[in-house]
């Protein structure tokens, strides 16, 4: 990841949404960011020039411009139409990003849009986002043996999975889940000070 | 075999290209069924081996072609739902009238700096009853907005009007049950008139009561009786002990009315009087 002045930045033509640009590169901004945020806090996370990324819950495609701007390609998938409408004017200016109107928890409506991937991310508010997140394993590219390398990031919505229960509750359950799906648990970290009751879980391959 | 966007692969790993536009070739996906417990994506090494694209960027090209042509159809089919524009009528509406009592609160404190004397106490509620007053002060900058306000409030009472005139139009059943101004403002809360007509009735009954139903959820109060549906007058009329079961027969006849306005699209009278019937015995005092 490119840091200036302790400010992360990625390269790529500015103006998608206002962003402020320091010597040429795009500042992303942590508040606005939930992946910028995880990158400030865990100094591992890294996006690579030969990186195929599935990105889920794509939104207006603020976050998804910046990782085009590191990887190979993205495919951002979205299922509301309003901000899929944003998602498309982003995807005109950069041509690796693929977009995709599909609801995450049908992945086979749009697998044969997609390709192995390298690093799946997914940033959805739906109440079984443990549930989404395993069924896209199948997508990841089957390494040989085992590199100990991020695979997979979640920003669990803790508020969306169930309000009745704390947001420690719910992170530990849903941890408790991708284990038992065979990944092995890379960090966790709670995205304080930049966003409230929102948990970053890494994760890397495991057998499967 | 299996499936993907630009042809397929049989069991021997062979690819098959699919010929065709990105409209034939997006028709062709769309008809697919994948099952995911089979299903492998398409590796980088096959689509270079496949010789079919000239390469990466060639393959990407192609493929946007047809994904975001996809988006764009999913684009235009939720704008052109009737209920479409209902929808942000209602909300204009709604945020027209916050505006208003925004700016009417802050005027009465004007025109009472300009006019120590004057007093809302005992003038119940409508600024309409003030503003004449308001727009004689002497104060020139002071009638300018007051003439500005009177324009909004003249514009509300005719967007009302068209809401519910559009509302009979694309919501006929709810809006005979409950008048097109409270029917709209439900659809609108549902988030459009396919979401109502999979809501169940329980669902139409506290819409707009949100804040207290996660509070009852939480197990810090009781449930509530009602939201939006209070609106309407067989429900705030009726007497406190039966409210809450006129707003459950209402609720759950207003869930099927939004059926039928989704699905059939026009009024139903059988539907309709055997429904009134039942929701009047209730509000009127018999038992169900």
């Amino acid at each position: 990841m490119i840091r200036i002045d302790g400010q992360l930045v990625s390269p790529g033509a500015g103006g998608v949404y206002f962003e402020r640009m320091v010597k040429g590169y795009r500042v992303w901004d942590p508040y606005r960011s939930k992946l910028a945020a995880l990158c400030m806090l865990d100094e591992s996370v890294d996006l690579t020039a030969d990186m195929k990324v599935l990105y889920l819950g794509a939104a207006n495609g603020t976050t998804v411009s910046h990782v085009a701007d590191y990887v190979d390609c993205v495919y951002a998938v979205e299922f509301a139409p309003r901000p899929l409408r944003d998602l498309l004017v982003v995807a005109g200016k950069r041509k690796n990003i693929v977009p995709i109107a599909g609801d995450a928890t049908r992945p086979d409506r749009y697998a044969p849009f997609l390709e192995e991937i390298d690093l799946l991310y997914q940033d959805v508010a739906q109440p079984d986002q443990a549930g989404i997140l395993i069924k896209h394993l199948p997508f990841l590219k089957e390494r040989a043996g085992i590199d100990g390398g991020m695979r997979v990031i979640l920003m669990l919505k803790t508020r969306s999975v169930d309000i009745r229960r704390t947001p420690e509750e719910v992170f530990a359950e849903t941890v408790e889940r991708l284990e038992s799906a065979g990944l092995s648990i890379l960090n966790t970290c709670w995205l304080e000070p930049y966003h409230h009751d929102h948990a970053a879980i890494v994760c890397g391959g495991g057998e499967r | 075999m299996t499936e993907y966007w630009c042809g397929s692969v049989d069991d021997e790993g062979v690819f098959v290209p699919f010929r065709g536009s990105p409209a034939e070739l997006l028709v062709r996906v769309e008809s697919l069924k994948i099952n995911m417990q089979e299903f492998r994506p398409l590796s980088a090494d096959l689509i270079e081996g496949s010789g079919f694209f000239s390469g990466r960027h060639e393959y990407l090209r192609q493929l946007r072609e047809v994904t975001i042509l996809q988006a764009q159809g999913v684009i235009e089919a939720a704008a052109s739902g009737k209920d479409a524009e209902l929808l942000q009528m209602v909300r204009m509406l709604d945020q027209l009238d916050e505006v208003i009592n925004l700016l009417s609160e802050r005027l009465v404190e004007w025109y009472q700096v300009i006019n120590p004397s004057f007093s809302q106490k005992g003038r119940q509620g409508s600024v309409k009853r003030v503003l004449p007053k308001i727009r004689r002060s002497r104060s020139r900058s002071l009638r300018g907005m007051a003439d500005e306000l009177e324009g909004l409030i003249a514009a509300r009472t005719s967007l009302a009007a068209d809401v519910s005139r559009l509302a009979a139009q694309v919501i006929p059943n709810t809006s005979e049950l409950v008048g097109g101004l409270v029917a709209a403002r439900i659809m609108a809360r549902a988030g459009g008139l396919e979401k109502l007509a999979r809501m169940p009735g329980s669902s139409v009954q506290v819409i707009g009561a949100e804040a207290a139903l996660f509070s009852h959820i939480r197990g810090n109060s009781p449930s509530p009786k009602h939201g939006i549906i209070f609106q309407h007058r067989r429900v705030h009329n009726a007497p406190r002990e039966i409210r809450g079961r006129v707003a459950r027969v209402l609720a759950a006849k207003l869930a099927i009315a939004a059926r039928i306005d989704f699905y059939r699209g026009e009024a139903d009278p059988g539907f309709l009087s055997s429904a009134q019937g039942l929701i009047d015995g209730i509000a009127g005092g018999g038992s169900e």
